[in-house]
């Protein structure tokens, strides 16, 4: 009966936990000032009529 | 009807890491800690599901998550380092078959450990790891809080945490100096979680976490649990603001519940002053003493389980203080009950030193962090408390290390790889901060 409970709780905070995380976009990336650059060298390089 | 519910745990969690990758580490660290194949009898005892779960936790590593800007921490290479070591001392083992079977778990702690930390990229992944880590601890410490609560207490080895043969983190013990251990990191929970708010809820449930924390070593009746307290109790002093009031509140806390101590738990405690007279500590002592003796003749150690080579005489004083001659008792193949011990015996002086570099490394650089982040209200606010409370678990482990063979403990594995992630973490945010000045700076300047 204790052994089920605490059982029963401890688990079913974890899945609450693993839903909530489910939802969290930053779990897996946060901004960072690297991201910038990335999206930009298309319009940069553009210009290069020259080469 | 308990084999169901946690096959469907676990098969909804499984399919959560489908969606989200980094939730297999979860599975794994769940399984690991919890052992749910050992609280069952059918089903999952014959389905390799901590091997199947690695495989997918590493696999969605390799295979779905970012890459970029991966940093390999110090203690990472000494973590590999210490894995190499074992594996030569096992091979070359005094005990080769007993090596083997304690190789065969304590290479996956390590291993996980190695890998971990490049799990942890993100803020909310070093907090679901931790979260998950005491949540699932919790599975084994409410069990015992409320037995304790209910029965007063099972004595030394007697509290029955489901599971029977005393591995693992159900070995009283241990689980005494891992529940006293994470209690710096519930309470920074009720301040800085962000997976579940701190709300009202949450911290009246970590509060009530923490007493049953607290109770594990009354239930257990294990000395070093009390130990581990008090050292808790002393390093808390520096988190808190109102020393004076903390002080006082710790010591009327602890007078109104000696009342409340069940006997089992008072009459054991007694016996730390006895030592000479209790047979636990003087094989302890004869043990170490053995070891201190092995390794010189050993530097390069025994191989795992070499203590089975032991052969010890000590004395046991018979009534304290009686004029009767002490009693000589003869014994052999006695455990370490130290992991300092353990890992001289077992790994000599090279593998003592690599061990101890990661444990005091570890919680040098939790220094260096709690240091630099302690603004509240930096943007960091929260890394600074969070190292605090992983070095005061770390030693409060250490000092449990002192009286239980637990140097390879998986549990602290994953406290230490969860420190050198927020090493690493913050590490790359420090170097992204020097970038963002400099791009900032380079389109001004011409002016």
């Amino acid at each position: 009966m204790i052994d089920n409970l605490a059982l029963g709780l401890s688990h079913g905070l974890m899945m609450l936990a693993a839903f909530l995380l489910l939802k969290r976009p930053d779990l897996d990336r946060e901004p960072s000032p690297h991201d910038a650059p990335e999206k930009k060298p298309a319009p940069i390089e553009k210009p290069r009529r020259d080469a | 009807m308990r084999d169901l519910a946690f096959i469907a745990f676990l098969l909804a969690f499984f399919g959560m890491g489908f969606k989200r990758p980094f939730l297999l580490v979860l599975v794994y660290v769940y399984i690991d800690i919890v052992s749910p194949q050992r609280l069952t009898y059918l089903l999952l005892n014959s389905v390799p599901i901590s091997l199947i779960a690695v495989a997918l936790a590493v696999g969605g590593w390799i295979l779905a998550d970012d890459k970029r800007d991966t940093r390999v921490g110090g203690r990472q290479v000494l973590i590999v380092l210490l894995l190499l070591y074992c594996w030569g001392t096992t091979i070359a083992a005094d005990f080769p078959v007993e090596a083997k079977e304690k190789w065969d778990w304590v290479w996956k702690a390590l291993a996980f450990a190695a890998f971990l930390p490049l799990t942890l990229r993100t803020r909310v992944r070093i907090e679901a790891l931790l979260l998950f880590m005491i949540l699932a601890a919790s599975s084994i410490i409410v069990v015992g809080g409320i037995k304790t609560i209910a029965s007063g207490g099972g004595g030394y080895g007697q509290l029955n945490l489901m599971v029977d043969n005393n591995s693992g983190l159900y070995e009283g013990s241990t689980i005494s100096a891992v529940a006293i251990a994470i209690v710096p990191i519930i309470v920074w929970f009720m301040h800085h979680g962000t997976i579940f708010r701190p709300d009202w809820r949450v911290k009246a449930y970590c509060v009530a976490l923490v007493f049953a924390c607290l109770l594990i070593p009354v239930g257990t009746s294990t000395r070093t649990g009390l130990l581990c307290i008090g050292l808790l109790a002393l390093l808390s002093i520096r988190n808190v603001k109102r020393k004076v009031a903390y002080l006082a509140m710790l010591g009327v806390l602890g007078l109104a519940a000696i009342p409340f101590l069940p006997s089992t738990f008072t009459n054991r405690m007694h016996t730390i002053k006895t030592y000479d007279a209790d047979e636990s500590a003087s094989t302890r002592l004869a043990v170490w003493k053995w070891t201190i003796e092995y390794a010189k003749a050993n530097p390069f150690g025994g191989g795992f389980n070499a203590y089975l080579g032991n052969r010890i005489r000590y004395d046991l004083k018979t009534t304290p203080g009686a004029a009767e001659a002490p009693k000589v008792e003869v014994d052999k193949a006695r455990a370490y009950h130290s992991a300092y011990f353990e890992m001289l015996g077992e790994q000599g002086y090279p593998g003592l030193a690599i061990w101890l570099a990661i444990n005091l490394i570890g919680i040098a650089r939790m220094e260096f962090i709690r240091r630099r982040y302690r603004d509240p209200d930096g943007e960091y606010a929260w890394a600074g408390p969070l190292a605090a409370a992983l070095q005061s678990g770390h030693i409060v482990y250490l000092l449990g290390a002192g009286f239980i063979a637990i140097a390879f403990q998986p549990f602290i594995y994953m406290l230490i790889g969860a420190q050198i992630g927020l090493d690493t973490y913050l590490a790359r945010k420090r170097s992204e901060q020097s970038f963002r000045p400099m791009r900032r700076s380079a389109v001004p300047s011409p002016a």
